[in-house]
């Protein structure tokens, strides 16, 4: 039985190159070949590997949860109440050196402490490079440059700036500045102002230029043409590429703290290279619930802004 | 700190703008104005008629610089950009500050309205102010109350104070050309261009905003300057038709001189051809 529609079957159609597709095909195989050779692929030994893995997740179990609830693990210092360590309020100045020393040595070392340095690691670096890719991109972006030899300079910086890895940022910081949560705060900065001023600047060039030359057509100068005609028109979209960078800021602030650049990463990692896998469990879980949060939220806040 | 604007007061026997030999042709080579010689008074309704790509558009941006004339002269009397009101100022070789002085004094508005759609409706006519407020308190938004004031009555004048604080987008196509049009009020202009003004609009709308159009011209003594595609509102709304073709002027006349040998130049098209477009 031949189908209402069968009659068109019958049209020529245009000839399968079979060639082409041999050739394509095959070149894909090479491609993968090439690359799973490259890097010494061999299941057999992540077969050999499982034992060692569920034996590490057996050391693991339980966590350790004294960590994040014993107050015991927070080691309070004995001179003071909890109180008078943890809350405002007057002391003497013996009191408050001891105070001060436990928030700026003790609490980062701490799984709660860890997590929140974490966390303002990421605000900091995301609102640093928010306010210096802000103007950069102006001048990144062909439509708002002043003269094309800046934009094409700002963006040639700031791509090739953009190529270097956080972690690699990271690296070369701490041996420049060391260890600590100033260094991460700094290459988050860094990384994230490159990225974040590719896609603002790119915003830019996607406006509708229409309003830009009613804006003109009134006298209006440069910046007031920014603020009535571009800004109103990639606002929304700059709050929503900062809200991400953020959300990824956090993963890479921990990646940061493993190179030894505080947070939660640094306790991690100490934890892990000390085979305290109980108490290691402990800060993957703990991470694991702040990027989820974090995500959350990151999703609600850009729909509201959008 | 803030300069309050103020019309121009210009004798209505004088030209307002003299435009002589002006010639445009884009990067490519594309000649899009062969020498265009006209003048316009204070307080004309001036409609454009000619097929797209005839030179309108181009001829209009040439008048405020959005797009830069390869050569010619376009002369304005000095007091139009706070110069000695003897002094004859040639617009094609202003800069800076100088050009943003008479831009400020063009009003524009467009086929697509171009308004900030995420600023309120208040906002947009405010940004008509731009070229005479506070070039820094402006740029972050901020004018003065007696602006404000300004603004109000102008959105008054088109209809619009109720809708001054909602949002330019939640507002319909026709109440967006009023803001626009308020928006240009703000400049004190001596001159407005409208660049199809009416074409994404509805008949009905069309000949409310040509009507607001007019009543302004008459009122505050402004020259407008109109690009039109339908031939019967330029006779119906206009003073003075000019017809473009091929970036020539083939037509400058009252609207009653348009006879069919003249559509006919201007449209480049035979005259059954144009029958049943209400010619």
């Amino acid at each position: 039985m031949r189908g209402a529609t069968d009659q068109y079957l019958d049209l020529p159609r245009p000839p399968r190159s079979t060639g082409k597709r041999l050739v394509v095909t095959l070149s894909v195989l090479a491609v993968l070949a090439w690359a799973f050779l490259g890097t010494q692929f061999n299941p057999a030994e992540l077969v050999a590997g499982l034992p060692k893995m569920a034996d590490m997740a057996k050391q693991s179990w339980p966590p350790d949860w004294g960590r994040l609830f014993d107050p015991a693990d927070y080691h309070l210092p004995e001179e003071l109440t909890w109180q008078q360590t943890l809350l405002p309020g007057p002391l003497t100045q013996d009191q408050q050196d001891i105070r001060d020393a436990w928030w700026s040595n003790t609490w980062p070392q701490t799984i709660l402490g860890g997590t929140i340095q974490t966390i303002q690691m990421a605000i900091a670096g995301t609102a640093l490079a928010a306010l210096f890719s802000f103007p950069l991109g102006f001048l990144a972006a062909r439509n708002t440059s002043p003269h094309p030899s800046v934009y094409f300079g700002v963006k040639v910086v700031v791509n090739v700036l953009r190529s270097i890895p956080d972690f690699a940022v990271g690296l070369v910081l701490i041996s420049a500045i060391g260890l600590g949560p100033f260094t991460g705060v700094s290459a988050l900065a860094f990384a994230t102002t490159t990225v974040l001023v590719k896609l603002f600047s790119e915003a830019i060039e996607n406006i509708d230029q229409g309003v830009v030359e009613a804006i003109q057509a009134t006298g209006a100068n440069r910046f007031q043409v920014y603020s009535f005609a571009v800004v109103p028109q990639v606002m929304a979209d700059f709050i929503s590429f900062v809200i991400y960078r953020f959300e990824a800021n956090i993963r890479a602030a921990t990646v940061l703290g493993l190179i030894g650049a505080g947070g939660i990463g640094l306790l991690m990692n100490a934890d892990f290279r000390t085979f305290q896998y109980q108490q290691a469990a402990v800060s993957v879980l703990v991470l694991i619930v702040l990027v989820l949060i974090v995500d959350f939220a990151s999703a609600r806040l850009r729909r509201m802004v959008q | 700190m803030s300069r309050q604007p103020t019309s121009i007061l210009l004798p209505r026997d004088a030209d307002l703008i003299q435009v002589t030999g002006l010639h445009k042709t884009y990067p490519g080579g594309q000649e899009v104005l062969k020498g265009v010689d006209l003048a316009f008074r204070p307080g004309e309704f001036v409609a454009i008629l000619g097929l797209s790509g005839a030179g309108k558009s181009t001829f209009l941006r040439c008048l405020n610089r959005l797009v830069e004339p390869t050569s010619g002269r376009i002369l304005v009397p000095g007091m139009v950009v706070d110069r000695p009101a003897d002094a004859v100022v040639d617009i094609v070789r202003v800069s800076g500050p100088e050009l943003q002085r008479w831009r400020r004094r063009v009003g524009m508005v467009f086929q697509q309205f171009n308004l900030a759609k995420r600023l309120s409706v208040i906002d947009n006519v405010l940004s008509g102010s731009l070229g005479y407020a506070h070039p820094m308190l402006s740029s972050l938004r901020m004018f003065s109350d007696q602006e404000q004031a300004r603004a109000l009555r102008n959105l008054d004048r088109v209809g619009l104070l109720p809708l001054a604080y909602q949002r330019a987008d939640a507002i319909s196509g026709g109440q967006q050309q009023r803001v626009a049009i308020a928006r240009a009020l703000m400049q004190c202009p001596a001159m407005i261009l409208g660049d199809e003004p009416v074409a994404s609009l509805d008949p009905k709308l069309s000949l409310s905003i040509l009507e607001l159009m007019r009543n302004i011209c008459r009122e505050d003594n402004i020259t407008v300057l109109v690009c039109l595609h339908v031939l019967e509102l330029a006779k119906r709304y206009a003073d003075r038709v000019i017809g473009f073709a091929g970036g020539q002027v083939v037509f400058d006349g009252p609207p009653d001189k348009l006879d069919d040998l003249s559509i006919r130049r201007i449209y480049q098209a035979k005259t059954e051809e144009l029958r049943g477009f209400s010619v």
